[in-house]
């Protein structure tokens, strides 16, 4: 119908014959649909920044804390530990199939040096299937091996902070000797930049044969602090969880709900913080709802002035013979175009805003935040204009021709 | 615009009775009107202010319903009609010329013309066309793109005559019309008003001017709400044409 058209065109001449007025009204729901694209930026960003540093403890891991706590099974108290026969155990294909790698881990805090730079980096001794489990890719050189393991070789894969740190620009570091603490280790290779993940850099790591490290470094002991333990698939990390239970159950004497050890599931941990930030985002959201709705209450308050304003207008209208009908769709087109124009210049001014990093936060884009905030601009623009231009549409037209 | 059902009066109100509400009773406005305005009449109604005048020009607009009494314009009975019928008989049957003028400022004297055809459904080349045909007849085809603010008031006025013979009315329905005109621009109108009137316009202009009400075919007076005398005239013509 060529009326449609007509209409919208009508309604644009309404819009634009007050520009100030109407520029006003657009910016309340500007400022409320930004607000929502940015608010709800900003969950999501912050909950992809606590996904990130939950996905740099690696793929399909679990983790297993022992800090040597004392288990008391029946009468007998007895000092358990994460040692090497748990690593042999949980290797092994038939306790637990769906296990795909166990990493026995130290961890040790030392101070790197290379002629006169130091730098100040966590040192992990471990096996080569800790890299793989971690996620690090070797970037040049080597990734320790079986060899050097059982060689108890002092070799070291240097993080990229730590590389960076250490050397000039320019200069290879492969074949090196650096020092870590006390004692001197040959850089066999380099680690690809994994990147800051906000909580720790992931970086600042020197990586050793946990031999090594504990010859040159820590000492001689029979247990580790932690296992790092892949899983053969996401699907089956929790299977994988239960098997590593059970058998350091098994080692252990004990059962596994009194297990002295902390097995920590990379994907319920991930779903924990997904849910809170998910949580976080709905609450902002809300926030920035409220502002769309003042927004909204400035686009029915225009409205109902535009129609005051324009009652004889109205009454000339339905002289000439305009029915209700459109006399209702004129003004609902007028508010919807308000709204729907200060919804796209919001959408627009959003998008500009999450691009800038606020409160430490990187803003990501949700991709469905977009349609939603011109869905409910449009929404707005519908109800707002709704009951204004029912006010219209039933003016006797005896009445708003004598309107003064 | 002369169609067969000429025989049929274009207004018949009988008995026509409108009163308001003031407090515990009623004003009337209207005191039992009985009034047939044929085709081609040229009828001025006149009276002071207060007389029911504009109250009866509501009704007969189909602005507002007789509180009793009957109206019938060409045969029909306006009182059975839906919004939706009276849209389209405002739009379609009776064109409306006012006192001030009432253009819609934003739109330009060619676009004000072509609103009730925009009303009527009728596509946009064949609107151009009519509202131009339209403005041509009341001189004002170079003026047609002219926002209604660069309008002198005989200009606007005329316009708005534009505007309302464009869907072809039966009834030209004039409220006051010169009343916001210096007597010169008043004096074009009428020449105006004669020219359609020769043409076969039925008319119905209220005023409260002799000199305007002379150049009707025909005179109804109402006072207090009544019509006190009707009588045929021989209508003043245009001394001159008009010019824009």
């Amino acid at each position: 119908m060529s009326t449609v058209l007509d209409n919208v065109r009508m309604a644009l001449r309404g819009v634009a014959s007050n520009w100030p007025r109407t520029l006003l009204t657009m910016l309340g729901v500007l400022i409320g649909v930004a607000s929502v694209i940015v608010l709800l930026a900003i969950g999501t960003g912050s909950s992809e920044a606590i996904q990130n540093s939950i996905e740099s403890l690696g793929t399909n891991t679990l983790t297993v804390f022992s800090a040597g706590q004392f288990s008391s099974s029946g009468s007998s108290v007895r000092f358990t530990q994460l040692n090497a026969q748990s690593v042999r155990l949980l290797s092994s294909r038939q306790n637990a199939p769906d296990v795909k790698s166990v990493s026995p881990v130290i961890t040790t805090s030392q101070t790197a040096t290379y002629g006169s730079s130091t730098y100040t980096t966590s040192v992990i001794g471990s096996t080569p299937s800790y890299l793989a489990a971690s996620n690090y890719t070797v970037a040049s050189g080597r990734a320790i091996t079986s060899a050097d393991v059982a060689t108890h070789a002092p070799v070291v894969d240097l993080g990229a902070s730590v590389a960076s740190g250490l050397f000039a620009t320019g200069s290879d570091p492969l074949g090196q000797q650096v020092t870590l603490g006390n004692a001197r280790f040959t850089v066999v290779g380099l680690l690809a930049a994994k990147g800051s993940s906000g909580l720790s850099n992931a970086d600042a790591v020197a990586i050793a044969p946990y031999t090594a490290v504990e010859d040159q470094l820590t000492g001689e002991s029979t247990s580790f602090s932690e296992l790092l333990v892949q899983g053969r698939s996401a699907a089956t990390l929790g299977l994988a969880q239960s098997e590593v239970e059970e058998v350091l159950a098994a080692q252990n004497d004990t059962t596994v709900a009194n297990l002295p050890f902390t097995v920590l599931n990379q994907a319920s941990l991930i779903s924990t913080a997904t849910s809170s930030a998910n949580t976080f985002t709905t609450l902002l959201g809300w926030v920035a709802a409220v502002s769309l709705l003042v927004g909204a209450i400035g686009v029915m308050n225009i409205m109902l002035v535009t129609v005051t304003e324009r009652t004889r207008e109205i009454g000339v209208r339905k002289a000439i013979g305009a029915r209700q009908s459109v006399v209702l769709s004129q003004f609902l087109v007028e508010s919807t175009v308000i709204s729907l124009l200060g919804g796209v210049l919001g959408a627009l001014a959003g998008i500009g805003v999450s691009r800038l990093t606020i409160a430490g936060v990187k803003p990501v884009l949700a991709s469905y935040s977009i349609p939603m905030a011109l869905g409910v601009a449009l929404g707005v623009g519908v109800l707002a204009g709704l009951y204004p231009a029912y006010r219209a549409a039933s003016l006797r037209p005896v009445d708003a021709l004598r309107y003064e | 615009m002369i169609d067969a059902r000429d025989d049929v009066p274009v207004i018949a109100l009988s008995h026509v009775v409108k009163s308001y509400p003031v407090g515990e009773g009623e004003v009337l406005a209207v005191r039992d009107v009985s009034l047939v305005v044929r085709r081609g009449e040229f009828v001025a109604i006149v009276g002071a202010s207060g007389s029911g005048k504009s109250t009866l020009m509501s009704i007969t607009g189909c602005l507002d319903f007789p509180t009793r009494g009957h109206y019938r314009l060409e045969g029909v009975n306006i009182r059975e009609l839906g919004d939706r019928d009276l849209s389209r008989i405002r739009n379609t049957r009776i064109g409306f010329v006012f006192q001030g003028f009432n253009l819609i400022p934003r739109m330009s004297a060619l676009q004000n013309v072509e609103l009730p055809l925009v009303y009527a459904g009728m596509r946009a080349p064949e609107r151009r066309r009519r509202a131009g045909a339209a403005l041509e007849i009341v001189g004002l085809v170079d003026h047609a793109a002219f926002l209604p603010n660069r309008l002198s008031g005989g200009q606007q006025q005329r316009v708005a005559v534009a505007r309302a013979i464009a869907t072809n009315p039966a009834l030209i329905l004039a409220d006051e019309p010169t009343g916001a005109l210096d007597t010169r621009a008043s004096a074009e109108l009428m020449a105006l008003f004669s020219q359609l009137h020769a043409h076969g316009r039925t008319i119905v202009m209220i005023t409260h001017e002799r000199e305007i009400a002379a150049y009707a075919s025909r005179v109804v007076e109402l006072r207090d709400g009544a019509v006190i005398s009707d009588r045929e005239q021989v209508p003043t013509t245009a001394a001159a044409g008009f010019s824009g």
